[in-house]
């Protein structure tokens, strides 16, 4: 075990005086693995900054887990109760006739405000109406949510460009609208429009505020009022509730905890999964090419670094056969290149990843303004330690793959094969 | 007592042609001998001494070295005894150009591994005043004359105390002063210290003067 060890110090040594003796060599080995992985790290942040900004604007107006209620079609039809052991079939089966709130809401939400998964849970009442000002009628929703949780689960009062939330949340018969809307309608804060429910009442109301959340879908339809005023519109109860919007600690939980809710309150569920299963298709994607772009980046270095360890080793070919005939044995031979393509590696690679974090820090600091995303003022960077830990783990196994591959090739060969040639 | 016995010998080249080197050598040698091996240009004596000094595997037949058979061992095992038994003195001298003189000759010792580094340095630096290229001991290899390098290579192989030291021309580099101290150091080695010698030369007074002279020609011993 001594021995093993003074040897492996011994190889060591060879290898320090080679990497010393060639010191150029060695430098410009290591700064080719240093820009390789210089470049993996700011190509991949920047990749990936990028998508989860946009994947960001998107589910922070979705929340985790939502439950509500659907017209359904009777799994059981009258005559299935009336004849059980026949064979019924029923055409044209039209929906139940249900109401659309949800049983028990308000017990289901102080449920889920004492669950340890849940982040928080918001009431929510939402209804197609008409906004009408003037001879125009436009077709919108209008959401009645606890304007205060509201802003907790998606930060809504960020989204706001004009007028205020504060307002909306005090004031009864105030909403918010979307900017696509409120151009649609030209209106603004302060003004007045007139609200038409499905079951005919019209009801004047103030817009409070203006929001934007860079989803045009969103911002061309939507508005948001306090529970309190849209259940005054449709003249329901105040325990009346359509929809339960849930932030969990940790998303991923939400699939699973959809299922167990809707068996327990016995509601319709879906999940953020659901609800953007194309956008996280198409995350899929870009992450293939994200990895695609990063693996033929690592690749290319990986070829020079490999390159230049070969060209290394094989001009110190005689100098092999010479160790080994005064009796290095074929592993210390390997140790030799091992450790001098170790510490290359090494060297490139911490170095790399220095020069890579700064390269991503001052790009995340170049500023960018734009009119569709309002919450981006700078290019989107990633700072994950993943990327970090990938990009180090490759600089040091290619490089030691690299250094390894012809160190054995030139340590297996007996020392006379090489000295004549 | 025999160091060395070879027996049945043969060694084939292939490339260009297959075509055989040593035919059926056998000869013994005893320990604390100083033998010489002569002969022509091409007659395989450099051949041979690279078969017996274990760095060359291909062959055919057996080849004992202090009561081991050689033939069948693995590069590792065969390293290990070439570190601890076999001193070899290449005819172009053979040293790692970007180390300096002492540790080239300290290296084989470090590998032994057998005595401290400090005790190591003493005894290269012995060795390289006994051969008088001392004061070059902290100067790159690459950078000293073709003889001075020699003089340091048969240093080296004399680091470890080998059973056998081997010498493909050993002298080939040095002018007649420097020839016969190594000369001297090679009959001392084998007298004082019952060192085995065995040297490749074509120095016809060298061979002379040495215990005992195998002649090769054509692959073959005509006289040993």
């Amino acid at each position: 075990m001594k021995k093993r060890l003074t040897n492996i110090a011994l190889s060591a040594s060879i290898a320090a005086t080679y990497m010393r003796a060639k010191l150029r060599q060695t430098l410009v080995a290591t700064a080719g693995v240093a820009f390789g992985i210089t470049v993996f790290i700011f190509m991949v942040s920047f990749i990936q900054g990028t998508n989860e900004y946009t994947q960001d604007v998107v589910f922070q107006q979705s929340p985790h887990l939502r439950l509500f209620n659907e017209v359904q079609i009777a799994d059981q039809s009258l005559l299935d109760r009336r004849f059980p052991r026949m064979v019924n079939v029923v055409h044209h089966q039209k929906p139940k006739d249900i109401l659309l709130n949800l049983k028990d809401a308000n017990q289901a939400l102080e449920d889920l405000a004492g669950d340890p998964r849940v982040q928080a849970a918001s009431g929510a009442i939402n209804t197609q109406v008409f906004f009408r000002l003037g001879s125009s009628s436009l077709n919108g929703k209008l959401n009645g949510v606890d304007l205060e949780k509201e802003d907790q689960l998606f930060s809504l009062s960020g989204k706001v460009i004009e007028g205020s939330y504060e307002e909306a949340m005090v004031k009864t018969n105030s909403i918010l609208m979307g900017t696509g809307l409120a151009k649609l309608l030209n209106v603004r804060t302060g003004d007045q429009v007139v609200v038409t429910t499905e079951k005919g009442g019209n009801f004047p109301v103030i817009v409070a505020g203006i929001f934007k959340t860079g989803l045009t879908d969103i911002d061309k339809q939507q508005c948001y009022a306090s529970t309190k005023t849209v259940q005054k519109l449709l003249g329901a109860p105040a325990s009346y509730l359509t929809e339960i919007k849930v932030k969990l600690l940790d998303k991923e939980l939400a699939p699973e905890m959809s299922h167990e809710l809707q068996a327990r309150y016995h509601y319709q569920g879906s999940d953020w999964k659901k609800d953007n299963a194309s956008l996280l298709e198409g995350d899929v994607l870009r992450k293939m090419i994200v990895y695609g772009v990063a693996g033929t980046i690592l690749l290319v270095a990986g070829f020079g670094i490999f390159n230049i360890l070969t060209m290394m080793i094989y001009e110190k070919m005689k100098e092999i056969a010479i160790l080994k005939a005064t009796g290095f044995s074929d592993s210390d031979v390997k140790g030799i290149f091992l450790t001098q393509a170790l510490v290359i590696g090494a060297a490139g690679a911490v170095m790399g990843l220095a020069f890579g974090f700064l390269i991503s820090y001052a790009v995340s600091k170049v500023p960018f303004n734009s009119d569709v995303m309002i919450t981006l003022d700078h290019l989107p960077v990633s700072f994950k330690p993943v990327y970090y830990i990938t990009g180090f783990t490759f600089g040091i196994l290619t490089t030691a793959l690299s250094g390894y591959l012809p160190s054995r090739k030139a340590a297996k060969m007996d020392p006379i094969a090489i000295l004549r040639g | 007592m025999n160091v060395l016995e070879v027996a049945n010998l043969n060694k084939y080249f292939n490339e260009p042609v297959r075509n055989q080197v040593l035919k059926n050598v056998g000869f013994q040698v005893e320990r604390g001998e100083f033998v010489a091996i002569t002969g022509k240009s091409g007659c395989g004596k450099s051949t041979l001494l690279y078969l017996l000094s274990t760095m060359d595997t291909d062959f055919e037949g057996s080849i004992m070295i202090d009561g081991e058979q050689m033939k069948g061992k693995t590069n590792r095992w065969l390293a290990a005894f070439r570190n601890r038994h076999i001193g070899f003195v290449f005819q172009f001298h053979y040293l790692l150009p970007e180390f300096t003189s002492l540790e080239n000759v300290m290296l084989p010792a470090r590998k032994l591994g057998e005595y401290p580094v400090g005790e190591i340095e003493q005894r290269a630096m012995q060795l390289l005043k006994l051969l008088n290229v001392d004061g070059q001991a902290l100067k790159r290899a690459g950078l000293l004359s073709g003889g001075q390098q020699q003089r340091v290579a048969i240093s080296r192989a004399l680091i470890n105390d080998p059973l056998i030291v081997m010498g493909d021309e050993p002298t080939g580099n040095l002018d007649s002063a420097n020839g016969a101290t190594v000369f001297g150091l090679f009959k001392e080695l084998a007298i004082e210290r019952k060192q085995t010698v065995l040297v490749v030369t074509h120095d016809e007074d060298f061979a002379r003067r040495a215990d005992r002279r195998i002649y090769m020609a054509d692959g073959s011993i005509l006289d040993a």
